[in-house]
């Protein structure tokens, strides 16, 4: 045990000093979220305040009908109405984005109105421009109840006539049964996005770099078993990996604290963050980290430079990572067999557990299924570490 | 005390191997009955040309790799029974051994100190004396990614040496260094000699050889072709050099 932690001390005291590993692992998890956080939310107040400011040109044809909806209309702030007399020309003025939205009313629109029927009119509109169709369209709803309030008024009716029902709704879901349904398989994806990003560095470093820069052979003739030697590096690796994925899930949770939110969707939120389910995912992640190590061990020995460790790591990256994605998909759920599937295990049951209606023998399977395949990729690793046709490749 | 029998080592041959080399065989011999002893303060000296089994032998002997065949003691302990103990005994240096750049060579001495489970007193002594040997003092506490060459050599001769092993194995110790750091490593040799060290080096400089050694072994295709002191070696030569010697004794017995 003392060689192992020697060995684990000066490799982490290595990994620790090597500033391009430590960008990778520790700063940029660090600061993705709260840096995409701040963009996103800058980008969308930005876009709402300038939807809201840009001004609308509305061109319409009244085609013989009075103007009292477009005089009403054109009080609103933000928009200029223009007449047409040919709705050719109006057509192509929308197409061609010289106006924002076209209105045609037929002929006969008042009359229908007044004898109680449906009174007509087109919309003209650039679906690739959609939000000014919305933004209009809320101004052209406020115009329609203004008419259906008249029409009922002079029939003597109340507005109610024509609405039979309300229905009262009542969501008794707590928001953060909600939040699980619907976004709680990202929590763990993004731990063990990170996870796996954490160890790969270290995994590479510490044994194809040490292949490639010839430390290895002195290593090798010191008075430690390969056992001692492969375990002590796991540690490092996986105690990084662990490490990176906290720091991302502390990110997480400083960018939510940090920006305009929902009072009680943040509450919900770091409800979610519970002592529970951070000691619960970790339980979980260690084992899935030391199977990432286990994975990342024998490849980064058959290598024989960092490198050709990296050109295979990456793109496994992909591979590992998209199980991960199992958690967005509706309906996906932890159950007898799902929970036998490393990642998809995990994301499932944190999903579970975030949502409230975690099954704790199927938490324990999945812990000890990866318990099961963590002891299994560590002597994968040391069967690869004592070959020496590996090791000294 | 190195005492070598009937070493033979053998490595699979993969099918891109096996094809380059154009051969039926699984297997390459990389070492094939190969015996000799190295005694303590005597310099042992292991010739041969490139791919003979020289590092493949000295890599067996330091216990990186283990042999097919055959026996190894070091210090009468069995390589294979004893590997950790035998270990405590190696000191291990090759030309192009390579550092631990982002530490600092004290943090280097040290890990290496207590992998070989040093005491603090016996690693403070030693570092302190192969400080002031080698004139380490100025660079011992910056990180060795910024030393030069020659300060480089200086850290890995302290880190073979800070466990006092009693067998040292040196693999082309000079191969690719300057005039002046080569020296450092012969004088290190010398050192272990009056010291009463058991030395093994392999080499191809053949002054190197003249210089140092009291024994040498010549190796060829696995095999040993001569085994005998210096002295026999000089007196006995047919040649007029000892590269010349050395020579023509490899081709006689890749004739024979």
């Amino acid at each position: 045990m003392k060689k192992i932690i020697i060995i684990a001390k000066k490799e982490f005291l290595d990994i620790l000093r090597d500033r391009r590993t430590l960008i990778r692992m520790i700063l940029i998890p660090l600061l993705v979220f709260p840096l995409i956080m701040n963009i996103v939310t800058r980008i969308q107040a930005s876009q709402a305040e300038k939807q809201a400011e840009k001004e609308l040109t509305i061109g319409y044809t009244l085609n013989g009908q009075s103007s009292e909806m477009i005089d009403r209309m054109s009080e609103a702030p933000h928009y200029k109405f223009q007449e047409y007399t040919d709705t050719s020309s109006l057509r192509q003025d929308v197409a061609s984005k010289k106006v924002n939205i076209g209105i045609i009313y037929s002929a006969h629109f008042f009359t229908d109105y007044n004898l109680g029927q449906q009174a007509e009119y087109d919309i003209l509109y650039r679906g690739a421009d959609y939000e000014d169709y919305e933004r209009f369209g809320k101004l052209l709803t406020t115009e329609d109840s203004i008419l259906v309030d008249k029409r009922m008024k002079s029939l003597n009716l109340a507005y109610s006539y024509i609405l039979p029902t309300k229905a009262n709704e009542q969501n008794l879901s707590p928001l953060k049964e909600i939040i699980g349904k619907y976004a709680g398989g990202l929590l763990p994806y993004i731990f063990m996005a990170f996870c796996f990003m954490g160890c790969m560095l270290p995994a590479i470093d510490l044994f194809a770099g040490e292949k490639e820069r010839g430390t290895i052979e002195t290593l090798l003739t010191a008075p430690v078993n390969r056992a001692q030697i492969l375990i002590g590096k796991m540690i490092v690796v996986t105690s990084f990996g662990l490490l990176s994925a906290t720091v991302a899930l502390v990110g997480l949770f400083a960018s939510l604290n940090m920006f305009d939110m929902n009072p009680e969707l943040k509450q919900s939120i770091n409800e979610i963050l519970s002592p529970q389910l951070i000691v619960t995912l970790y339980l979980l992640l260690i084992p899935l980290a030391l199977f990432f190590a286990g994975v990342m061990i024998p490849i980064s020995v058959y290598s024989r430079s960092f490198k050709e460790a990296q050109s295979i790591l990456t793109p496994l990256n992909i591979v590992m990572v998209l199980p991960a994605m199992a958690g967005f998909f509706p309906g996906v759920e932890l159950d007898y067999t799902t929970a036998f599937i490393p990642i998809v295990n995990v994301v499932l049951a944190t999903k579970s557990i975030i949502a409230g209606n975690a099954d704790m023998v199927l938490i324990g399977i999945t812990f000890f299924s990866l318990i099961l395949l963590a002891g299994l990729s560590v002597l994968i690793s040391l069967r690869q570490f004592s070959k020496e046709s590996m090791v000294l490749r | 005390m190195i005492k070598v029998e009937g070493l033979y080592k053998e490595f699979k041959l993969s099918k891109k191997q096996k094809q380059d080399r154009g051969s039926n065989s699984d297997v390459a011999i990389a070492v094939d009955n190969v015996s000799f002893e190295c005694k303590p303060g005597q310099i042992f000296s292991l010739l041969g040309p490139n791919g003979a089994g020289k590092t493949t032998t000295l890599r067996m002997i330091s216990t990186m790799i283990t042999p097919t065949r055959g026996k190894i003691e070091i210090c009468g302990l069995d390589v294979k029974k004893n590997p950790n103990e035998a270990r405590k005994k190696i000191g291990f240096l090759t030309g192009s051994t390579g550092l631990y750049e982002r530490l600092t060579p004290d943090e280097l001495l040290k890990y290496f100190a207590d992998l070989n489970d040093v005491p603090k007193e016996k690693f403070l002594e030693r570092k302190e004396h192969f400080y002031t040997l080698l004139n380490m003092h100025d660079f011992k506490s910056k990180k060795i990614g910024q030393l030069s060459t020659g300060m480089k050599q200086k850290v890995s001769i302290t880190r073979t040496m800070i466990h006092d092993p009693e067998v040292v194995v040196f693999d082309e110790p000079t191969a690719g260094l300057d005039v002046i750091t080569a020296e450092n490593i012969i004088t290190l040799i010398r050192n272990c000699k009056t010291e009463n060290k058991t030395v093994i080096f392999s080499s191809h400089i053949m002054t190197e050889v003249d210089l140092l050694c009291d024994d040498l072994a010549i190796i060829a295709k696995g095999k040993l072709v001569y085994s005998d002191s210096m002295s026999n070696f000089r007196s006995n030569m047919q040649e007029k050099t000892l590269t010349g010697e050395f020579i023509r004794i490899v081709q006689t017995s890749s004739i024979n």
